[in-house]
């Protein structure tokens, strides 16, 4: 079923995040589990891990965009 | 030094949605708060997805105002007289073997909440046998009768940050005194030298190598058992300008001369926390007592 990715808010305040990696390719399977990009907050660099097991799909934004929580930021293949 | 600096690649952590709403899902719903919440701790994820978390006593509003922290400073609320019992019943469901807990300063309280964190410490102990209780107190204005009530509930450990070397306390920890600091730790070691102390210091604030090796032999000299050494990640622009980010080779050559110094624990890496892997440090500096 196709999906999307959305940027996570990982903490309250949160609005907006950097995704700063890419850890798939487009066509590249994954698993529930597996880090698939990366968001800059304040502190950290962290490796968001896939909530369920998917295919990556289009990647609607490029490494070093900032984007609003909730965008989507890619579609998925779930 | 403000501007924008590229994180380091081992400033990387892990994140799971699922893991980190659940545990604050049970802390909402019993009305705890964690420092991992408030101090935006860049360990949440890794700690929440092992059910681990450290709990934050006496409210998310802080008394004072460091500027290198991330909890508010604001009117604290009153003392919520079931939070020891709470707190405790989450230790339980959790199946903590080891509970750390931290509190806000209140300096607006006339024991700094002392007889609070004692009656937390009494909680968990008679609701989970067998679990060990660690506090990260303030320095509770230095008063030796508020220690006393915090030793007396006899906690396993008593962890008192002293955050940074002395040169910095003037700017960045206005409200608190370096040498009131040590004395939480020597004090608490006079008066129940059966409990393990513990502190922690960051690094990146702008110190010096030889501030650093007086702050560990002050440290020391009070008689402190485990030491954790940290870097220090700036919450927001507002707060005080990291200064740099140290290598985790130089972390493992600060553990080195700490660990020679005499300490029976050190925990010294970029990501290390206070209360980060408290057990591991606690059984470890244990079986050296």
């Amino acid at each position: 079923m196709k999906n999307e990715l959305k940027m996570p808010k990982l903490r309250p305040e949160m609005e907006r995040g950097v995704l700063c990696a890419w850890l798939k390719e487009p066509g590249e399977a994954y698993h529930k589990g597996e880090a698939i990009f990366e968001i800059e907050t304040e502190k950290v660099v962290n490796q968001v891990e896939a909530e369920q097991d998917g295919v990556m799909g289009r990647q609607l934004v490029e490494e070093g965009d900032e984007v609003a929580v909730g965008a989507p930021i890619a579609e998925v293949e779930d | 030094m403000a501007a924008y600096q590229k994180k380091p690649d081992w400033l990387k952590v892990q994140y799971n949605r699922e893991a980190v709403e659940e545990v604050a899902k049970l802390m909402k719903d019993l009305k705890l708060n964690t420092v991992c919440k408030e101090a935006n701790c860049p360990n949440l994820g890794e700690c929440y997805k092992k059910h681990t978390a450290t709990f934050m006593v006496m409210g998310s509003a802080c008394t004072r105002n460091c500027r290198f922290c991330n909890v508010s400073c604001a009117k604290p609320q009153p003392l919520d007289p079931d939070e020891p019992r709470h707190l405790a019943e989450v230790a339980k469901k959790l199946d903590l073997r080891h509970v750390v807990v931290t509190q806000v300063t209140r300096d607006d309280l006339p024991d700094g909440g002392a007889a609070h964190m004692a009656a937390v410490v009494c909680a968990v102990h008679e609701t989970c046998p067998g679990t060990t209780v660690e506090v990260l107190i303030s320095d509770l204005k230095g008063s030796e009768d508020a220690l006393r009530v915090v030793l007396d509930a006899k906690p396993e450990v008593l962890n008192h940050n002293v955050e940074m070397v002395s040169r910095l306390y003037h700017d960045v920890r206005p409200q608190a005194r370096y040498e009131r600091s040590l004395k939480v730790l020597s004090d608490s070691k006079k008066f129940a030298p059966g409990i393990l102390t513990k502190t922690g210091f960051m690094l990146g604030l702008g110190e010096t190598d030889e501030e650093v090796y007086a702050l560990m032999d002050d440290i020391r000299a009070t008689g402190c058992d485990i030491l954790t050494i940290s870097q220090y990640l700036q919450p927001t622009p507002q707060h005080w300008a990291l200064q740099r980010y140290v290598t985790p080779e130089e972390f493992a050559r600060f553990k080195d001369i700490a660990m020679e110094k005499g300490f029976k624990f050190v925990a010294s890496s970029p990501l290390v926390r206070s209360s980060y892997r408290a057990a591991e440090a606690f059984e470890a500096a244990e079986g050296r007592v």
